[in-house]
């Protein structure tokens, strides 16, 4: 059995508006292993995004564990986490977040600049990554000069091109039409595939889930259904594994 | 302040209120009538304060400069006025006779008897506007105090006839009693406060007075406050028979003072009336009816009018005046009116009317009427406390003017700013707006939207403006008074302010804004409402080109706008819109009243007309090539630049416009077209002078040439960098960020301002044009300052300068050097004299052919013998050198060397010290022929011609600080006048190693009882220097004013950035940016900007210092370009510091978002 590269352990999390107080996660546990490919889904303000963002470490937890790799993420000082994030984890979100300023390949090389990969490397790495996404005519275009799908692909690329361990999606298809979501979700189960890399999906989408290893339901900030215990019909992540070793 | 640039300062409160309250009427209806646009407009005010505090500061900058010119402005106003009625008193007019005869003696008045002054007395006893008259005498002489030896030598002595102290008030001890003038014992006098602190005296001291070589002794019988009848200046007091008998003029007086219906300072509004009724009457009847006859013959009653129409101003008036006048007396009756009367006697009239025949050339009949002028009235009537306040009121004036012109750059760096504000703004909503749009709002709900915001701002910023600008003005005369308490006998000034000022200053600031936001607001509000919101750029949006019959049917309707809104208010009505067919009838009514609106509406649609013709280059040349043919036939440097500068970007316009129809790519066709025209306007600007002169001849140009100088070479130096900007921040990005975690930083904090090329763009701008300005002052005042290093220029090689009272002159300063104990005649290497009076003159043949006032220093031989001072222009034929032209001066008592003062310079920074001015000859030439004038002894009238050969050097007396005149020999004088002139002022030259301070003083013990009074000459040019540096460096702070609103700008983009980009921030800590990098990102950003501004503005600087400094030393020789790099590189480091300041707190608000957080926001 793989590795746990996600150990979560009684998460909680609380909103303080002021006047009003969210308890957004109530003691959530969660595990992910690696090469796995888990859907957090849910009705809206379920607390998806806010688990998502508490294990990856965007966003302080008020109390519980969250063990990335076995090394304790929320101990850390923010450099480290910062270095950490840049080193082994990567980003897709539903707005594709791309710096409107940098074109698509400065986007993707940014990580790998932030990593301290010198900077003919980082070009040719990024380009590669383009590639395979299909985007090389694209690479000098700005953000605002590509479709929907191309800005998410770009942002996918800028999520892997560091090879990192683990990939966050926050809603990666949620702004897409069906067949560009489609071409996506395809992408990331054949990266998941391909490269064994974990990715933790927040998604809202029945498609998307289908195509996970494994789907964790959640409801009023606690984990109603994490999958375990029913079979999703999808490739285990060992099988990802195997595949990706070519047996 | 009563005046600004020649306008009424109630007219341009009345003129701006007119305007903003009608304005401001306009904008709460509006609000009243679309609260959900005010509501919308008005919630960012609050909810960002940081980001609304930055905005107010910046946009009160012109308010700020306004109320601090103003608040200087009626400081000296005030402080000139408080002065005048302190020293006045309650005197409003002088009166002294206008007969001189042979026992009147030079620099007193002259005598008339006490009897005369009864009559007039009891003739002017029940006139309603005098409250008061009273006779006295006024004279000068040494005093010393023999308790102490300090001594005063021009003590005034001032002869009160007792029985006019009621009349005039009283005079006051310095505790505040009133004190008679009874009881006076045999040789006991008061002195005034000022004559106490002078002779250091007391109470009992003895005082030994020189008058007409005897000596005098009095006793100090008291202390007296001074001003009025006590005088202002140190003085001494006694009983009218006393001083009668002092100065040998038994029964005589020589001045009478008036007093006008009213106090200290209401009674000059009656100085006007009292005046013309005085002169009336002492007008000779008999003179007045020939002077009557002669002018109103046709052929002069044609030249007067014809002189009138030319002259502008009080000249014209009196001119068109009399000339009805004279026509109306001749057709009533023979007798003389008052007004006629009045009029004749005038001084101004005179000259004027005298001139006015000279120029018709009815030249006998011009000499009959001088001659009959000179013989008209028995005494001069000065309305001295009139003029003082008249004086008051220019001086303020113009340093208003100084501190506003020093502060343009200030206002317009102010204006950028505001408009940047808005550019902005408009981008942060632009998504909300284009929603608001697709939802029905239209483009006018937006630009009230943004007018209603812009409002608030400037309803704040500008008040908040007057009380900063009120405490600047106080902090500058706070440290002018620090300056000048270094000279003895000057003006203190005391901060005061008007309320009326304050309201301009706010109306001005307030009008200024609300036009800029009102612009703004238009341009942000015209958009493409999909490209809005779906955030794509703005090149996506189709150029808005509408056709030619459109845009000429749009000026059709805004010349007809105000027929418009009736018409519309008149469909409204009928619908019954009342609130509708109000606003529109509002709207109509400001249009009219308000002409300037309408003008701009009209201006605003002509260029919106011919704007696409203007791309297309050709309109641009066309009209650069009229504006520059325009300038040099006008000779003036601004069109002529403004005109070639246009013609270069419609060349480049043109050049543009062809290679996009190659097949160059438009982006590099733009790129290539706006590099060359940028870099050849930059290189026309940076030319020197003097190869533009070779090409256009000789052009004038002001002050104004700095501003207008300033924003070319800032614009286009801006324009070609962001035109290129690519290239260089590729460069940069190579330097700064080979490899490491620096480069990601550098990569991002270059691509931002690079992505809002226009408001990076105007930030550059705003940031060079002040740091620019700051610049060419330091280096010009460094410059000013070389110049100045060497003193024989400005003191003609002389060391000691000494005067003397003009009533006890020393008959020969050889012989008592001689005799003295203390000199010895080996001190001295040579020792000249001159004496200076007051003369008026006009020049032969010139179209000004009035007399004006002028001074003459008329020298003795020994003068020219031996004085150092340098010619610049020397007449053909009187030359080679200055010795040739002091040895014909000497022999030849026609001719003279005048000042820099008569002679007007191309540079135009002429002063207005002297009336007089040459024609046909500028400072900057090179050779000059001889110039005849006429020269006119004010008291006697006398007339002598003389022949100008030649032009001192500028620096002569230190830029003619330590005097003024056109120096000629003494003989000419002694020939005009009726009474001897003595020698009044002494240059010393001493011998090697002999110490001048020693010589000075001992020089004033020497000749103590001739009230002589000595200065080293190169402590006084240092003195004034010092105080003119620190004068410069106050005017140097003053405009580095402008650079809080640079800062200011670098805050709020860095403000704006940091609520703009709060996602990106986000993703970027996401991807692994460290705090830091954030941080950094965000400093570098400013520090990009911030470093480019400081380098353009510091280079174009000193370029164009370097061309004024190179242009100065035709006329200024020492003068030297040198860079004062310790003040620029001050300056460097605050403008650099504090723009790193306001962009730090925003940076470090940035690195201290939670990413989750930063991604949470939209």
């Amino acid at each position: 059995m793989a590795e746990l590269i996600v150990h979560a352990t009684g998460i909680r999390k609380t909103y303080d508006t002021g006047k009003l107080k969210v308890e957004a996660l109530k003691g959530v546990d969660l595990d992910v292993r690696s090469g796995e490919m888990v859907a957090i889904m849910g009705p809206s303000g379920c607390g998806k995004t806010t688990l998502l963002n508490c294990l990856s470490g965007l966003d302080e937890i008020d109390s519980g564990q969250v063990l990335i790799d076995g090394v304790v993420l929320h101990d850390m000082a923010d450099d480290e986490r910062s270095d950490y994030r840049a080193r082994r984890m990567g980003f897709v979100f539903q707005l594709y977040n791309l710096l409107p300023v940098l074109s698509a390949v400065e986007n993707v090389e940014l990580p790998l600049l932030v990593s301290g990969v010198n900077p003919g490397d980082a070009h040719r790495r990024s380009m590669e990554m383009l590639d395979l996404m299909g985007l090389t005519e694209r690479a000098r275009h700005l953000p605002a000069e590509l479709s929907g799908g191309q800005r998410q692909r770009v942002t996918i690329a800028r999520a892997l091109v560091n090879q990192p361990s683990i990939i966050w999606a926050d809603e990666p298809t949620g702004d897409l039409d069906s067949e560009t979501a489609g071409e996506i979700i395809d992408l990331m189960c054949q990266l998941n595939q391909t490269n064994g890399q974990s990715f933790v999906l927040v998604t809202h989408s029945a498609e998307v889930g289908d195509r996970a290893h494994r789907i964790v339901r959640m409801r009023d900030g606690q984990i109603e259904d994490d999958g375990l215990a029913s079979d999703n019909g999808a490739a285990s992540p060992e099988t990802g594994s195997a595949l990706a070793a070519g047996e | 302040m009563e005046e600004l640039f020649g306008l009424s300062m109630n007219w341009i409160m009345v003129g701006l209120l007119a305007i903003l309250l009608p304005a401001l009427t306009v904008i709460a209806f509006m609000g009243w009538r679309n609260r959900v646009m005010l509501k919308i407009g008005l919630r960012n005010i609050p909810r960002r304060r940081a980001q609304t505090a930055l905005i107010i500061v910046g946009i009160m900058i012109s308010t700020l400069i306004m109320a601090a010119a103003f608040g200087t402005g009626d400081t000296i106003n005030f402080s000139i006025r408080a002065q005048a009625v302190d020293a006045l008193g309650p005197i409003d007019e002088i009166v002294i006779f206008s007969r001189t005869s042979a026992e009147d003696s030079f620099g007193s008045s002259p005598y008339f008897p006490y009897s005369r002054y009864k009559e007039l007395e009891a003739e002017f006893r029940d006139l309603p506007e005098i409250d008061g008259m009273a006779a006295g005498i006024g004279e000068q002489a040494p005093a010393v105090n023999i308790r102490n030896f300090r001594g005063e030598g021009r003590m005034r002595i001032a002869g009160v006839d007792p029985t006019s102290v009621s009349a005039l008030g009283s005079i006051w001890s310095s505790t505040g009693e009133e004190v008679g003038l009874d009881g006076f014992e045999q040789g006991e006098a008061y002195i005034n406060q000022k004559a106490a602190e002078e002779l250091e005296a007391q109470i009992g001291d003895t005082l030994r007075i020189v008058v007409n070589g005897s000596t005098q002794i009095l006793t100090v019988k008291g202390v007296v406050a001074k001003g009025g009848l006590a005088g202002d200046q140190p003085t001494i007091i006694l009983p009218l028979e006393r001083a009668q008998a002092m100065f040998d003029r038994p029964g005589q007086v020589n001045s009478i003072v008036i007093s006008n219906l009213g106090d200290e300072t209401t009674g000059a509004d009656f100085s006007e009336q009292v005046t013309a009724l005085l002169r009336a009457y002492f007008a000779d009847k008999e003179v007045a009816s020939k002077l009557g006859r002669l002018l109103s013959q046709p052929e002069a009653l044609a030249a007067i009018e014809k002189f009138g129409v030319d002259q502008s101003g009080d000249a014209q008036e009196n001119l068109l005046r009399l000339g009805s006048v004279l026509k109306s007396s001749q057709s009533s009756s023979t007798v003389l009116s008052n007004e006629l009367l009045a009029l004749l006697a005038d001084e101004d009239v005179a000259e004027e009317v005298v001139a006015a025949l000279d120029r018709a050339e009815r030249v006998d009949d011009a000499r009959e009427a001088d001659t009959l002028f000179s013989g008209l009235e028995e005494f001069r009537v000065i309305d001295i406390k009139h003029q003082v306040l008249e004086i008051a009121n220019e001086a303020a004036s113009q340093v208003t003017t100084i501190f506003i012109v020093l502060g343009l750059f200030s206002i317009l760096v102010g204006v950028l700013l505001i408009f940047l504000i808005f550019v902005m703004l408009a981008a942060a909503r632009r998504s909300e707006m284009g929603m608001a749009r697709a939802v029905g709002a239209t483009q006018r709900h937006l630009v009230q939207m943004f007018v209603f915001e812009g409002t608030a701002y400037a309803v704040v910023s500008a008040a908040v403006g007057v009380g900063v600008g009120l405490g600047v003005s106080a902090i500058i005369v706070l440290v002018a008074n620090q300056f000048i308490e270094t000279f003895e006998e000057v003006l203190r000034f005391t901060h005061h302010f008007e309320l009326r000022s304050a309201i301009v200053a706010y109306c001005l600031g307030m009008v200024i804004t609300l036009g800029t936001v009102a612009f703004s607001a238009y341009r942000v509000s015209r958009m493409n409402i999909v490209v809005a919101i779906r955030g794509l750029p703005d090149v996506a949006a189709p150029q808005d080109a509408s056709r030619l019959a459109r845009r000429a049917s749009a000026l059709g309707r805004s010349v007809a706008r105000p027929l418009l809104f009736g018409y519309a208010a008149f469909r409204f009505a009928a619908k019954g819109s009342v609130f509708s067919a109000v606003g529109n009838v509002g709207l109509m009514v400001i249009w009219v009243l308000i002409f300037p609106v309408w003008i701009v509406d009209v201006l605003t649609s002509v260029v919106r007309l011919v704007w696409p013709y203007f791309l297309q280059g050709w309109l641009a040349l066309l009209l650069g090539l009229l504006i520059t043919w325009a300038g040099t036939s006008s000779d003036l440097a601004a069109p002529f630049r403004i005109g070639v500068s246009l013609a270069i970007i419609g060349i480049g316009l043109m050049a543009r416009n062809g290679l996009r129809r190659t097949s160059m790519q438009d982006e590099s066709a733009d790129r290539l077209a706006f590099t060359v025209t940028g870099l050849l306007l930059v290189a026309f600007w940076v030319l020197p002078f003097s190869s533009l002169r070779a090409v256009a001849g000789e052009l004038d140009g002001g002050p104004e040439m700095f501003f207008i100088s300033g924003v070319a070479m800032v614009a286009a130096t801006v324009w070609t960098v962001m035109n290129n900007s690519d290239l260089m921040l590729k460069g940069l990005t190579a330097i700064f960020g080979r490899s490491g975690r620096l480069r990601p930083v550098v990569i991002t904090a270059v691509a931002y301002p690079m992505s809002a090329k226009f408001r990076t763009g105007l930030t550059l701008a705003m940031f060079a044009l002040v740091i620019f300005t700051l610049i060419v002052v330091s280096i010009l005042t460094e410059a000013f300052g070389t110049s100045s290093e060497n003193i024989d220029f400005a003191t003609g090689n002389w060391d000691i300068e000494s005067r003397v009272n003009s009533t006890t002159p020393i008959d020969n300063i050889n012989t008592g050097i001689e005799k003295s104990e203390l000199l010895s005649p080996s001190d001295f290497d040579a020792i000249g004299g001159f004496t200076t009076v007051p003369i008026e003159a006009r020049q032969v043949g010139a179209k000004e052919g009035l007399w004006k006032f002028y001074a003459a220093r008329a020298a003795d031989d020994a003068f020219f013998d031996s004085t150092g001072h340098r010619i610049k222009l020397i007449a053909d034929g009187y030359g080679p050198t200055e010795t040739e032209v002091w040895q014909a001066l000497k022999v030849n008592p026609r001719l003279a060397v005048v000042d820099i003062s008569v002679v007007p310079t191309r540079g135009g920074f002429d002063d207005n010290l002297v009336d007089f001015e040459l024609e046909g000859l500028h400072y900057e030439d090179d050779t000059m022929s001889p110039i005849e004038i006429e020269v006119r002894d004010p008291l006697t009238g006398a007339i002598f011609p003389i022949t100008v050969i030649g032009v001192l050097d500028i620096q002569t007396d230190n830029f003619g600080n330590m005097g003024l005149g056109m120096i000629t020999s003494k003989a000419s004088l002694d020939d005009a006048l009726p009474f001897p002139v003595p020698i009044t002022t002494y240059r010393f030259r001493l011998s090697e190693g002999v110490d001048a301070a020693r010589v000075a003083r001992d020089l004033d013990i020497t000749f103590r009882e001739n009230g002589l009074e000595s200065d080293e000459l190169r402590q006084v040019v240092e003195d004034q220097r010092a105080a003119s540096r620190a004068f410069n460096n106050l005017f140097t702070g003053y405009m580095g004013m402008g650079l809080m609103v640079g800062i200011a700008a670098l805050g709020v983009i860095s403000l704006r950035a940091v609520v703009e980009r709060r996602q990106q921030i986000g993703v970027l800590r996401a991807i692994g940016y460290r705090r830091r990098m954030i941080q950094l990102s965000f400093l570098m950003e400013s520090s990009f900007i911030a470093l480019l501004g400081i380098a353009i503005g510091v280079g174009l600087g000193t370029i164009l210092s370097y061309n004024i400094v190179n242009d100065i030393q035709d006329n200024i020789e020492t003068i030297r370009f040198r860079i004062p790099w310790i003040q620029i590189g001050v300056i460097v480091a605050i403008a650099y510091v504090f723009s790193l300041l306001t962009t730090f707190l925003p940076a470090r608000q940035a690195s201290r978002i939670y990413p989750a957080e930063a991604l949470r926001y939209e």
